[in-house]
């Protein structure tokens, strides 16, 4: 699930633009803390976010593959197409999977400093016993 | 032991106190202290863990995990899904929201004497009374100058080039520094939560916290209540620990917030037909505003301006609202390289929002695994409402300087020019169109006179029961309007006094 979600995010996300992709901005490091520490219900959500942008391109560019099997210019467009979709929960589920993408690029320090903005420091996760 | 934050399994605690208090945010830290300053032994019970300025998180994920209720997953069920904020943490919501002080407007006093029977002239001078306490005791002062951040500004610009009110904010801050983490609380100190001041205070004259400690249910002897029970719970390793039981002596105070008091009542079986029902909220959404020149709208105050020229005529309130980036990207439309593209601007963009006084009424169930089950729809009228407000916020960017909007709306394009307003004041009134929270939250337990409509009455005794009272925002039968902080401390200290009295 861990591949699924991770590819749904390079097309959301790509790198080669003028900000960091997601994978440039360490979703593959960030997915194992987030699988461990957010609730199940959110992780369960992402991926369910992951299986919707996969199977809708019929949805979005009307062809009848996987959103990988794609070819790029068309991956883009579904990329773009699917986060606007008129069906509510299609987009909400993308919508999903972007939230949870956001905790990790809007954190990243590389992406941070392209907005004048300087790096967290880090989150103790510790509180008073 | 005057803080005990865990317990591991089968090493389980029993407590007395005069009086437990079930929540340590605005309504049940004002409560707790209040009591205790009135010589009364105090427990207060809190689900989530203490955390001190040093333990805040920085990031977005951080302040979900280690702040929000639930990671923040509560969402309401009906015709959208909008997501519930709250925190989970000793202080409650004050360790994660804007710190805004509005004293609660006359015009409340006057609709809950004439709607629901509540108040008079006494309640209303009490409670604005504690106010002006809290004024002081909190540091209220109006966002400094040199603190308040380019968007501030920019929207105090828009006003004025509107001809509409707009004003600094008053807020619980003292020496800000302007750092901008305001809402994954500030580890300056200088925001005054209630975990800095009243619930140390509360240990200082004797009284006790349990931390990480989430209420099962409220005990009754007859229709007495007599206590709570509930289970420590692991805030890291998520497991569940010892059991604990206080015993309440005088009374039991349910301070939970607005969704999960009502579920605790139900979990303890009170038969009350207005049990979970008139749940209110302020739905708030924002627009992007697009400046030539950088505004980094996380330099400053969190939120430092407002307007309330809207309030009563439009219903909804204006503020400025500053997002980390990771929450500005979920609300930029789009994905791929052109989504990239549009995440580059965020420098120069500024978020102002509108908070709806919605009229909607809402209910609020346990749901499975104790997770407060929120059903919440706006009707018609105030959609229609919600879409002024909409376009009121993208007027003021323009009025502002903006070159152009980002509104964030289904069905929209991505970004409008200044003569293309009216698209969105013609726009959707589904709210499917739209994403937005509910972030001030009323009742669930509202006070009344009549036990058919209301859960209590004006002092937050529970009618028909003894021993059980509500203190927090699920008390609160209408919207206020306004930012509800001030509101619920007022009343938590009026429930406390009388509480004392008696």
């Amino acid at each position: 699930m861990k591949r699924l979600v991770r590819a749904a995010l390079d097309d959301l996300i790509p790198s080669g633009g003028p900000m960091p992709g997601i994978i440039d901005a360490g979703w593959d490091d960030f997915v194992d803390q987030y699988k461990r520490e957010a609730s199940t219900q959110l992780w369960l959500g992402v991926v369910a976010g992951a299986v919707v942008y996969t199977v809708t391109p019929i949805l979005t560019v009307r062809r009848p593959v996987l959103s990988y099997q794609l070819p790029p210019d068309l991956r883009d467009t579904h990329a773009d197409r699917v986060t606007n979709h008129r069906f509510y929960l299609v987009r909400q589920a993308v919508f999903l999977l972007k939230l949870s993408a956001g905790f990790a690029w809007g954190a990243d320090a590389g992406v941070r400093s392209k907005i004048n903005l300087p790096p967290y420091e880090s989150d103790p996760g510790t509180w008073r016993s | 032991m005057s803080h005990i934050s865990h317990r591991r399994r089968w090493n389980n605690l029993a407590l007395e106190a005069d009086y437990v208090v079930v929540g340590s945010g605005a309504g049940g830290a004002t409560v707790a202290n209040q009591l205790a300053r009135g010589g009364a032994d105090v427990v207060l019970v809190e689900a989530g863990a203490w955390r001190d300025p040093q333990d805040y998180p920085q990031s977005a994920f951080g302040g979900m995990r280690d702040l929000m209720d639930d990671f923040g997953t509560t969402i309401t069920r009906g015709r959208a899904l909008w997501p519930v904020v709250q925190a989970r943490t000793v202080g409650g919501t004050t360790v994660v929201n804007s710190a805004i002080a509005v004293t609660t407007p006359d015009d409340i006093f006057e609709l809950w004497s004439e709607r629901f029977g509540i108040g008079g002239e006494v309640f209303r001078s009490e409670v604005l009374r504690f106010q002006s306490e809290l004024d002081e005791e909190l540091c209220v002062e109006v966002a400094p100058a040199h603190t308040r951040g380019r968007t501030n500004e920019l929207a105090m610009a828009g006003s004025k080039a509107l001809g509409i009110e707009g004003h600094y904010m008053r807020r619980y801050v003292k020496d800000c520094e302007g750092s901008g983490y305001c809402m994954s609380g500030c580890r300056a100190g200088h925001k005054k939560s209630l975990n800095l001041n009243f619930i140390p205070e509360v240990l200082e004259r004797g009284g006790r916290l349990l931390s990480n400690a989430p209420v099962k249910r409220v005990v009754f002897e007859g229709n007495r209540a007599t206590g709570v029970v509930g289970r420590f719970f692991h805030p890291t390793t998520k497991r569940k620990g010892g059991r604990f039981q206080v015993r309440a002596r005088r009374a039991v105070v349910v301070a939970a917030s607005a969704t999960h008091s009502p579920c605790l009542l139900q979990r303890s079986n009170l038969r009350s037909p207005a049990l979970g029902r008139y749940f209110r909220a302020h739905p708030g959404a924002g627009i992007f505003g697009v400046f030539e020149d950088p505004v980094d709208m996380n330099i400053g105050n969190t939120q430092g301006w407002a307007s309330l020229e809207h309030r009563n005529k439009g219903g909804f309130k204006l503020e400025t609202l500053s997002v980390p980036p990771e929450m500005a990207m979920t609300r930029l439309k789009g994905g791929g390289r052109k989504y990239v593209e549009r995440l580059a601007d965020y420098r120069h963009l500024t978020m102002w929002v509108h908070a709806l006084r919605a009229e909607s009424t809402g209910t609020v169930r346990n749901g499975l695994f104790d997770k407060p089950a929120v059903s919440y729809t706006l009707d018609s009228g105030d959609m229609h409402r919600f879409r002024e407000g909409m376009a009121t916020v993208a007027k003021l960017q323009f009025a502002a300087g903006a070159k152009a909007i980002i509104p964030g709306i289904y069905g929209l394009p991505y970004k409008l020019g200044p003569d293309e307003v009216h698209l969105i004041e013609d726009g959707p009134t589904d709210p499917r169109n739209y994403l937005a929270i509910l972030s001030h939250l009323f009742g669930g337990c509202v006070m009344g006179t009549n036990p058919h409509t209301s859960v209590c009455d004006v002092h937050g005794k529970v009618h028909g029961h003894e021993g059980l009272y509500i203190s927090d925002a699920s008390m609160i039968p209408s919207v206020l309007g306004v930012n509800p902080q001030h509101t619920i401390m007022g009343l938590a200290r009026w429930v406390g006094a009388n509480l004392l009295e008696s």
